[in-house]
């Protein structure tokens, strides 16, 4: 069986919030994704943050970054007519992506086993809390339960304050990354072995694989990580207050380069001598030593520290918030913020490595409700306008 | 950075030959091959050894270039130029080669040349600051997102760009820059700030996603030991009040509604730790599971270790190592059905497949190999 050209790619996504950014990625591809939505919308159309106009109006920021370049239909699951419609567009799409809890579309006659029948090909991506079978199979999880669950809360956060979750949903994030990879592995396997597949993905499990050290430390040595504040676990990295903000510096990566910095400016106190050069001695001394550097920091602006230490090759960067972030004369350079809006409101950002086959970018656009009911029902699969109407009055559409 | 070897590590696992270019003198810490890191990082994979110092040693890297599919690497610009392994050179020898250049920054721009790991580039994309209880102690996560996030961006990368080629023939040059990938996964939040939208705090524990009260994670009755709870709906907290045992506090009117429960979620978060305080955090996950609410244990490495959950899952596997013995490692998340996971073999040795690389699959004569050894150019 020939490949597919992503561009000839269709996929259905159902996925809630915890993986809506998978289908976006691959959007981001080239690939003809179709979103659907209960026809009261979805729920993650309320998700903050919020574009604010002048006009007043209100558009979720997460659901544009989730959702942009995916069309987007009206579908309700839970009647009959829905899932006898849902039915007809798999014919003519290769991949499912979904996050319902296990066994419930197989309960309305929609799981996996039911869509290969209709299409040998599909392949279905579901990502749910803890997995499709197991003990926990059935339990409940969000972003907060995924992180904890998945050991990144417990290692986060300083002894002095309570463990600490990771901004932004990053289990999510990091599960839909994993989902995107599934689906084109599944779809070169479905080419070669011509047939469809379900592939199974647990948001604890997407989060533990970030876990690194705490892993390999605990395996090798029995080591139990804990929260270490912005220290990082080996002391090679922390953070240090500047006079206008915060600075993440080593002091140990290139050690005669940053003292030799430090007594240029006065502030070395007694990090000089022979003592300090065996790195075990630095070790044990990493406390008195960040001391010392942030003594030094901060009377200096951070982003004069940051261009001079990379100039001499040190890995130190100023602690941005999101402000400074958008104003990052790189991300700028790159065109990353741009990507496609005439206007604020309708920016995206530039998916690092991704490029549409045909070069076109797609519209930087998350979907209205129902914005292309008419493409997909009347256009595609032939419903008549009054047969539209009719299924928009029983809310089935 | 480590997202070139988390991005090969993955496509190792799902049966691509990865030969990993190694070179001796530069074969230390993270690429030091006898460390548990290092067969976490590079299991699945094929070592070999070149020093590409020597003219020999880059044909050699070339001819493997023209047997290749991809090539993924994270040296500056200036370095694969040197060696005559930029992308214009190899495209010369390799039309259709796919090429993956991994760096902090990309490979172009203003900060191209910055040097970065990790704790660096959190803190560029704003991850360190949001990651904290408040503005005036910047923390961030205790583990290494950034090194997920770029390898996996140049793994899905990676694949679009095969999938392509199968279908027009073309090879590609990906530039993949571990900044961005960080910063998609702040998306929101970049965008809110891009729109000159009032800043967002950092959040603590407080939900970043979707709204929820009670929200975050609460010590129970052992030492450091805690639970995460998520109540999201008025059922769930209908179905929380009853796990209680309807305290009269509950029923107060500031509790009522969602967006009431958010606006007193201080206040709130103390009356709850009072009941979880007294409570072991599995029992606490228990309970409130069994009423159909989202909670879970705080997990440390031990609980992970032995997780009853991610051991039925198939998470854990482990692989024998010929000097560190028997180590277990994480599976992929991805777990397709009906099919047993493909298996781990442990990290190579230092040029354990040079024989197999450069005279198998090269070619290269016995008493040609052999005077690449002693040259050094294959180290």
């Amino acid at each position: 069986m020939k490949t597919l050209s992503l561009d000839a790619l269709k996929i259905l996504d159902l996925a809630d919030e915890s993986a809506s950014y998978c289908s976006r990625l691959l959007a981001d591809m080239g690939a003809t994704v179709t979103k659907l939505e209960h026809p009261s919308g979805d729920p993650s159309r309320k998700f903050g943050p919020f574009y604010r106009s002048a006009r007043g109006e209100e558009k979720s920021l997460f659901f544009q970054h989730h959702h942009q370049g995916k069309r987007g239909i009206t579908l309700n699951l839970r009647r009959k007519q829905g899932r006898d419609i849902f039915r007809r567009l798999v014919q003519s799409q290769q991949v499912v992506i979904e996050t319902f809890p296990p066994g419930y579309l197989d309960k309305i006659g929609l799981g996996f086993k039911a869509l290969s029948q209709i299409n040998p090909q599909l392949i279905m991506v579901s990502v749910t809390g803890f997995g499709q079978g197991g003990e926990c199979g059935g339990h409940k999880s969000c972003d907060l339960v995924a992180a904890a669950t998945g050991g990144q809360v417990y290692v986060s956060g300083s002894p002095k304050t309570p463990p600490l979750q990771p901004f932004g949903g990053q289990a999510y994030y990091i599960a839909s990354l994993y989902a995107a990879i599934a689906v084109l592995l599944a779809v070169r396997k479905a080419a070669q072995e011509n047939k469809g597949a379900q592939v199974d993905i647990s948001l604890q499990e997407a989060a533990a694989t970030t876990l690194d050290h705490v892993l390999t430390r605990y395996f090798s040595r029995k080591t139990v990580s804990t929260r270490q504040g912005n220290r990082h676990w080996s002391d090679v990295f922390g953070v240090v207050p500047a006079q206008d903000g915060h600075l993440l510096l080593s002091p140990f990566i290139a050690w005669p380069t940053v003292v030799e910095w430090l007594a240029a400016d006065g502030g070395q106190k007694d990090l000089g001598g022979a003592a300090w050069d065996r790195p075990e001695y630095r070790a044990a001394l990493a406390g008195h030593v960040y001391q010392v550097m942030a003594a030094w920091s901060e009377n200096h602006p951070k982003n004069e520290l940051f261009q001079t230490a990379q100039l001499m090759r040190l890995p130190w960067a100023p602690v941005f918030a999101p402000g400074e972030v958008a104003q990052s004369p790189q991300l700028k350079a790159r065109g990353f913020l741009n990507a496609g809006g005439p206007d604020k409101r309708s920016r995206g950002l530039k998916t690092p490595g991704l490029a549409a086959p045909s070069g076109k970018s797609r519209a930087a656009k998350a979907p209205e409700l129902g914005q292309d009911n008419l493409a997909v029902y009347h256009k595609e699969l032939g419903l008549s306008l009054k047969e539209m109407a009719r299924l928009k009055k029983m809310k089935v559409i | 950075m480590l997202a070139g070897p988390f991005c090969t590590r993955l496509l190792a696992d799902f049966g691509a030959e990865v030969i990993k270019v190694q070179c001796r003198k530069t074969a230390t810490g993270a690429e030091d091959n006898l460390t548990p890191q290092f067969n976490a990082w590079n299991r699945n994979k094929r070592g070999v050894t070149l020093d590409l110092s020597f003219p020999e040693a880059r044909e050699l890297a070339r001819r493997l270039v023209v047997i290749s599919d991809v090539v993924v690497e994270n040296f500056s610009p200036r370095v694969m130029e040197n060696w005559g392994l930029a992308y214009p050179a190899l495209r010369r020898i390799k039309p259709e080669i796919i090429m993956v250049s991994i760096s902090a920054m990309g490979r172009t721009g203003p900060w191209r040349d910055y040097v970065a790991y990790a704790p660096t580039i959190h803190a560029l994309a704003g991850l360190t600051h949001l990651t904290s209880f408040g503005p005036e102690e910047p923390l961030g996560p205790g583990f290494p997102l950034a090194d997920v996030a770029g390898g996996l961006f140049a793994a899905l990368g990676t694949l679009a760009a095969l999938q392509q080629r199968e279908a027009d023939g073309k090879g590609r040059h990906l530039d993949l820059s571990v900044y961005e990938s960080v910063c998609s996964l702040l998306g929101p939040s970049l965008l809110h700030a891009a729109a000159d939208q009032a800043p967002l705090p950092p959040a603590g524990n407080r939900p970043t996603v979707a709204p929820a009260a009670p929200h975050g994670v609460y010590r129970c009755r052992e030492r450091d030991r805690w639970c995460a709870i998520a109540v999201r709906t008025n059922e769930q907290w209908r179905a929380f009040c009853q796990t209680l045992g309807q305290p009269a506090w509950c029923g107060q009117r500031k509790f009522a509604t969602l967006a009431a429960r958010m606006k007193h979620s201080a206040e709130l978060d103390g009356l709850v730790e009072k009941w979880t305080r007294r409570r072991s955090p599995q029992r606490v996950a228990a309970l409130l599971q069994e009423a159909g609410i989202p909670a879970g244990v705080v997990q440390d490495a031990a609980d992970l270790a032995n997780d009853p959950q991610l051991k039925a899952h198939g998470f854990w596997d482990e692989v024998s190592h010929p000097a560190l013995g028997k180590m277990v490692c994480d599976r992929q998340p991805m777990r397709f059905v009906g099919e047993a996971p493909g298996p781990l073999k442990a990290a190579p040795l230092l040029g354990e497949a040079n024989e197999y690389v450069f005279k198998k699959l090269l070619g290269l004569s016995s008493s040609q190999y052999s005077r690449y050894r002693r040259m050094g150019v294959i180290a």
